[in-house]
């Protein structure tokens, strides 16, 4: 709703914990300390749930992009706010998280009429996999409950030709497969039993104490080495004399690899045969995991942006107080100790906590006049940002499917497939209106590619796209109808694309703490998006995240009262 | 043969998502937990841990379950996530006839509910707390009415603490739901995939389907 702010007044003031953001990060957190106990008062500047991890109709995502595009201005008046008698205020500001956004629109007569039914995902492309931690996470806090998925159809290997072939990423897959050899067959069949074999002797060994070597062997339940567990995965590969067709099937489209791997010189993003193994495993413990998903991967029904509401509700539900559209201007630190005391709300009134998680956009404005020479030193190297990377996503909003048999499907392009200077893979992941992401008949096509800077990564987006889709301005419509010829299968034409640069930097909080001694003990920053196609990352950071903060706490306690098991809750709707 | 499937969901004919919606202290928590557990109470002030209710009815000889949402109190400060409206087969607007602002309001929450709701929501209008003495009363009848004719949508006056119509309330938009759902329910969607605890069971059903299928 549009009510100017006229800002409500929050009761109580005092909390164990504030949260300012609902980013997934953020949303677990709550969550968690809400359902052990705590008292938790949950902000977010924008009028809606998930900050950077939020699904946006089209109007809401280009105005979202935009103004975090721009560093924001302090707010006016604070600079005229005296510091309190017992506090110093210490000004926060939003750090751009996005540059270079570029939004096209080719047929605004298609979207007119459509604009509020979008909802596209900020962070995409972006799936889960059935076996991943935060689907654990969700049925162990109950978030569960407020979410429901579709499989993903098929993956593929795309090609510079646009040719997508099928990725073999089960038994029955292999089989069925029309694009590998008989010779192929085998030694990918091979392959997968060895992993299989190595879990399964992984899993003995864990459970009996034993380290598992030797005695499976005859029954191919044999662990890998320890040696070769340390090695580089390509390597491994290599060795088990997979042709490089496979190799390149295994690493980017099931390992989900980003990096070029058989680039040795930049060691540092070589997966390691252990990692590999790991995020097969994942696979493979994926499909079948749940009756009727079809495959590894699952799509939650109106888009990324549900997850984090689906663990605010749990949060809710566990009295968490929820309050939209309210920034947070300004931290309250103690004034002998620099200790954080609580925040000041643009509204004008100071709450207080014991602990505070900040969306990974904010930051500490070097105040004018400092404090203490201690606390600004602090706030210099809280400036100073661990940078990590960008990552470039593009949207594109289509009228056809990339298949037409199907509706939900993820492509990869393995470094080097589409041009020699490709360093890095690109996702490309086709959502459609039976995810309730888009009207019915249209399609969202989410695209994304780490990258070092913002040429590099449009460069990226752009290869993918132009395989991919037909853009109206670089064909000459007249002519073009007649001139179809190489591929039989018509390219799907874009309505309308958007595409930006996300920074992946976070502050390095603890660094800081440990300098300063524990002034910011009790100030956190949630995780940002990262490049990768799911979540492990940012749930892994969350938990770390909750465990630092509440060391005695359990995550998720077992016991969560079941409300309503009176009765079955985990029967589908139909609708 | 086609038994051993149906009979886990053999239970109810019909399963019906409802919301309750409308401003804090209106009492929604309290029709619900009326209407679920024939229970009342005054003691709690804001909602905390009810997510939703679940209370089996029977229309016409045919088995309604009706899965009631509450708001969590996400209502008090507007911040409803658009999560809790998807799937919402109707919607309880509710509203305090001792409280006119409650009343006002309404019209805010059918403009949220007409933007993330699906357009064919049933919807019913609710003034609750028809107990209280006249004195207090802020909202007549009549309003209330006016207001329901306005949307085209019917209209009960409640009392939770009496059980003045909750039933009636309740039975109502499930029967008007029950109504659309049996007339339209010939599309065929792909079903979705719901993460509820599943992997033994998951694991055993493949399992047993399968050896039924090499043994014919």
């Amino acid at each position: 709703m549009s009510e100017p702010p006229s800002y409500p007044q929050i009761e109580p003031t005092t909390f164990d914990l504030i949260a300012a953001g609902t980013g997934l990060g953020e949303c677990i957190v709550a969550a968690a300390a809400s359902a052990s106990g705590k008292t938790v008062l949950h902000l977010d500047t924008n009028p809606f749930y998930g900050s950077h991890y939020s699904s946006l109709s089209v109007p809401e995502l280009t105005s979202f992009l935009i103004s975090n595009s721009t560093p924001s201005s302090p707010p006016s008046s604070t600079s005229t706010t005296t510091d309190s008698l017992d506090y110093s205020i210490v000004n926060l500001t939003t750090q751009p998280v996005y540059s270079d956004v570029e939004i096209s629109c080719f047929y605004p007569e298609l979207l007119e009429e459509n604009l509020r039914k979008f909802n596209l995902d900020l962070c995409g492309p972006r799936v889960l996999f059935c076996a991943d931690k935060l689907i654990d996470l969700m049925l162990k806090s109950g978030a569960s409950h407020y979410v429901e998925f579709k499989s993903i159809d098929a993956s593929f290997v795309g090609d510079g030709n646009g040719k997508l072939w099928t990725v073999p990423d089960s038994r029955a897959a292999i089989f069925k497969d029309k694009s590998l050899t008989l010779m192929e067959k085998n030694q990918l069949m091979r392959f997968f039993k060895l992993v299989q074999g190595h879990l399964v002797a992984t899993v003995a060994a864990g459970s009996s104490g034993d380290d598992g070597n030797g005695n499976d062997e005859k029954e191919g339940k044999a662990k890998i080495s320890d040696e070769d567990l340390e090695r580089p995965f390509v390597e491994y590969l290599s060795n088990m004399r997979l042709p490089p067709k496979i190799r390149s099937i295994i690493l980017y489209a099931i390992a989900m690899a980003d990096n070029d791997q058989d680039d040795m010189g930049v060691c540092q993003n070589l997966l390691k045969t252990k990692d590999g193994i790991d995020r097969l495993s994942l696979y493979q413990s994926s499909v079948g995991r749940f009756t009727n998903a079809s495959g590894a991967l699952i799509y939650p029904v109106y888009g990324q942006g549900e997850l984090p509401q689906a663990f605010s509700r749990r949060s809710a539900v566990k009295g968490c107080i929820y309050v939209l559209r309210m920034p947070v201007t300004a931290l309250l630190m103690e004034k002998d100790s620099g200790r954080y005391k609580g925040v000041r709300l643009a509204s004008g009134q100071d709450i207080f906590s014991q602990k505070l998680v900040l969306d990974p956009s904010l930051t500490l404005a070097s105040p004018s006049a400092s404090p203490s020479d201690l606390l600004h030193e602090s706030f210099n190297f809280l400036s100073t940002r661990d940078v990590k990377g960008k990552v470039a996503r593009g949207i594109c909003i289509t009228r056809n499917s990339l298949k037409p048999d199907m509706s939900n499907l993820l492509v990869v392009y393995p470094p080097r497939t589409l041009y020699p200077e490709q360093v890095t893979s690109i996702r490309a992941l086709q959502i459609s209106g039976n995810l309730a992401v888009c009207p019915l008949g249209m399609f969202v096509l989410y695209l994304s590619a780490l990258c070092d800077d913002a040429i590099q990564g449009k460069r990226l987006l752009n290869a993918a796209m132009n395989v991919l889709l037909t853009f109206p301005d670089s064909v000459n419509s007249e002519s073009s109808s007649t001139v179809q010829s190489e591929n039989t299968e018509e390219k799907p034409t874009v309505i309308w694309s958007g595409l930006y640069i996300q920074e992946m930097s976070t502050v390095d909080i603890g660094m800081a703490s440990i300098l300063f001694q524990g002034q910011f003990d009790s100030i956190n920053f949630a995780p940002m998006p990262d490049g990768n196609l799911n979540y492990n990352d940012i749930s892994d950071a969350a938990v770390k995240l909750f465990q630092e903060m509440y060391p005695n706490e359990e995550y998720f306690p077992e016991t969560t009262p079941p409300e309503n098991s009176e009765d079955d809750i985990g029967l589908s709707l139909e609708t | 043969m086609a038994a051993p499937p149906a009979r886990a969901r053999a239970d109810y004919d019909y399963l019906i998502k409802l919301l309750l919606i409308g401003d804090s202290g209106v009492g929604k928590s309290c029709l619900l937990l009326r209407f679920s557990d024939g229970s009342f109470t005054t003691s709690f002030i804001t909602t905390i841990g009810i997510d939703f209710k679940i209370r089996t009815i029977e229309l016409d000889g045919k088995r309604i379950k009706l899965q009631i949402w509450d708001t969590a109190g996400q209502e008090r400060f507007r911040t409803i996530t658009t999560a809790y409206y998807r799937g919402a087969m109707g919607i309880l607007l509710v509203y305090d006839v001792t409280d006119e602002s409650s009343f006002n309001n309404i019209r805010n929450w059918i403009r949220n509910i007409e933007q993330h709701a699906s357009d064919n929501v049933n919807k019913i209008l609710v003034g609750n707390k028809a107990d209280m003495d006249e004195s207090k009363r802020a909202v007549p009848t009549s309003k209330g009415q006016a207001l329901a004719d306005e949307y085209g949508i019917k209209f009960f006056e409640t009392s939770a603490k009496t059980n003045l119509n909750v039933e009636e309330v309740f039975f109502s938009i499930a029967r008007d739901i029950k109504q659309r759902v049996s007339e339209t329910d010939s599309r065929a969607e792909p079903q979705t995939i719901k993460i509820n605890q599943p992997d033994p069971t998951a694991n055993g059903g493949q399992g047993a389907q399968k050896s039924a299928c090499c043994g014919s």
